[in-house]
């Protein structure tokens, strides 16, 4: 089969690779403006659940749902924002870290609504909708060469690289407009900021919802994409895993993140072989970037030269 | 002729720690006015005052015959005023033409969607902002070899003129320096000292902390003077400098009326 590289199980990781992309700009987007929030896991579980729920018990379309749960996870993301703003540095870390694991005791606790710690089953997957959906009208993966798990996984595949591709284009336009100058010069020195006639307020707490945003729009394409949610998915320990991408990859740039996202996600699948071993290595990676590189793997001299590199070669 | 800047009473205290007290005095239009005065004479706490950094705890602050006590320091910088640092403050990690162009973020409005969709109006704007921070880095004689340079990497000379560019790119009517030639030689006070007066006859108001005299005498149409966070004198460089307190305050009670 000439197909069979392309199976499910290199494609979920793929999926999952693209989600925790977007979690990886979500947090950029905050540490853009200098704060740093580890409360995006609960955001995350907002979209997801708001999602999940809706689709689920009120058989929203699928986009409507992600949107709606990009949105609430924003408007959260006001809400604690504000408050938020009178703290900075590890004591803002360690209030939105509270404000995730809240949130996770009220996912656990609110049964009637979210089911517990069971969670929520049988969400609408996107690729199965879709391929029902063509199924209808006569459509069979068989004409592609493709079997029916096969293009499911790759519809959803395709669908979280759209998403990515779009969440990172939006954030690197930013980064070079007004808005991303004044978010630049707020993590640089609000003082200073603030007397070039920035209002830091504004911006911090737009920033703060951005990150919110983009975390509950990765957990409602999680929702979507495993069909199963529950408050097991949005601990502590996923919120740690955020911070290690923008650690690792370098919080300077949009792509530092995703490409700490992508790289962290896929070497405990490709270290499989040694599994005993796998998270000891992970472990023993994180220390050497951090003696040698703390900045991360992608920084600002590193884009440079590669841009200039680029330039120099001719066409 | 009414005041651009008057401050009335200005008290400010940091615990039982009086900084200043019972400050007035007038800035008018078209003035460069120098505030001097030994180290720790409240001369900085007062920018501090004026541009919000902290609220006096007593007095008032009116720009153009408004109070502006309350407003928060980006609304002040909308309105008129900007100042320099006495420790630069760059936005080192951004290049020299980006510090500048950040300070036009009060003149501009392109928001989130403007700016990921480049409108075409977005495009002139930052085409405007461009432009703008490229004369500015013109007048204060910053080559434009420099535009791309990282601002923490320019010599500290050059710092200071990019700062002064940051501050003008708001349009202010009052400007606020706080000792722009601290540490330089005197080529480099000399330009300086040129770029003041290019900026003055743009029709910007000057507020200077200085404690190069000869610069003050030179560049100032009155001086105000401070001590122990009180104002002790005020009137022109010559009286200034003829003043029994003045010289009390520079060289010590009984230092003599020499050759300050």
């Amino acid at each position: 089969m000439p197909l069979e590289w392309l199976n499910p199980y290199h494609l979920q990781v793929g999926s999952f690779v693209l989600i925790n992309a977007i979690l990886g700009a979500s947090i950029y987007v905050t540490l853009s403006t200098g704060q740093l929030s580890l409360g995006n896991a609960g955001f995350m579980s907002i979209g997801a659940y708001a999602a999940a729920l809706l689709s689920t018990h009120h058989q929203v379309p699928i986009p409507v749902g992600v949107l709606a749960g990009s949105l609430l996870a924003g408007a959260a993301g006001i809400l604690v924002g504000i408050p938020a703003l009178r703290l900075s540095g590890v004591y803002l870390a360690i209030a939105t870290l509270g404000f995730g694991e809240v949130l996770r005791a009220v996912l656990i606790n609110w049964e009637s609504l979210t089911g517990g710690a069971v969670g929520i089953a049988a969400i609408p997957q996107m690729g199965r909708v879709i391929l029902a959906w063509a199924s209808d009208r006569g459509f069979s993966p068989g004409s592609l060469g493709l079997q029916r798990n096969q293009f499911i996984s790759l519809t959803v595949f395709l669908i979280l690289l759209l998403c990515t591709i779009l969440t990172v284009a939006f954030f690197l336009r930013l980064s070079r407009s007004r808005v991303g100058r004044a978010y630049a010069a707020i993590r640089s020195d609000e003082r200073a900021a603030e007397a070039a006639g920035i209002p830091i307020t504004y911006y911090k707490v737009l920033a703060f919802s951005q990150g919110a945003l983009l975390s509950g729009f990765a957990g409602a394409l999680f929702a979507h994409s495993t069909s199963f949610v529950s408050p097991g998915d949005f601990t502590y320990h996923r919120a740690v895993e955020i911070l290690v991408f923008a650690v690792f990859g370098g919080s300077e740039q949009i792509l530092g993140p995703v490409f700490g996202a992508a790289f962290l996600t896929v070497l405990p699948e490709a270290l499989r072989p040694i599994s005993d071993y796998r998270y000891i290595l992970y472990g023993i990676l994180l220390v050497v970037m951090m003696v040698f590189r703390p900045q991360g793997v992608i920084d600002p001299a590193l884009v440079r030269r590669l841009r200039r590199s680029g330039k120099g070669t001719p066409a | 002729m009414s005041a651009l800047l008057s401050l009335r009473r200005i008290g400010k205290s940091f615990g039982g720690l009086s900084a200043l007290s019972d400050i007035s005095f007038d800035v008018h239009p078209g003035e460069i006015v120098g505030v001097i005065g030994p180290n720790g004479a409240g001369k900085t706490t007062l920018f501090n005052v004026v541009t919000a950094v902290f609220p006096p705890t007593a007095g008032e602050v009116l720009f153009d015959g408004e109070r502006i006590g309350g407003l928060p320091p980006h609304a002040i910088t909308k309105r008129g005023v900007t100042r320099t640092f006495q420790n630069i403050r760059l936005f080192s990690a951004m290049t020299v033409e980006e510090n500048v162009m950040v300070g036009r973020h009060c003149r501009t409005g392109a928001g989130v969607w403007g700016g990921v969709l480049r409108t075409q109006r977005e495009r002139r704007e930052e085409q405007g902002i461009r432009g703008k921070a490229r004369e500015l880095l013109d007048l204060v004689g910053l080559p434009g070899a420099d535009r791309d340079r990282i601002a923490g990497s320019l010599p500290y000379g050059h710092q200071r003129r990019l700062e002064i560019a940051r501050a003008l790119a708001a349009e202010p009517r009052l400007l606020l320096l706080d000792e722009p030639v601290a540490g330089m030689n005197d080529a480099e006070t000399q330009d300086v000292f040129r770029l003041i007066r290019r900026v003055q006859s743009l029709g910007v108001t000057i507020l200077l902390i200085e404690h190069d005299m000869s610069l003050v005498m030179k560049a100032c149409d009155r001086l105000v003077v401070f001590n122990f966070g009180r104002k002790i004198a005020e009137g022109a460089p010559a009286e200034i400098r003829d003043d029994p307190l003045v010289i009390e305050a520079y060289l010590g009670a009984g230092g003599g009326g020499a050759d300050a």
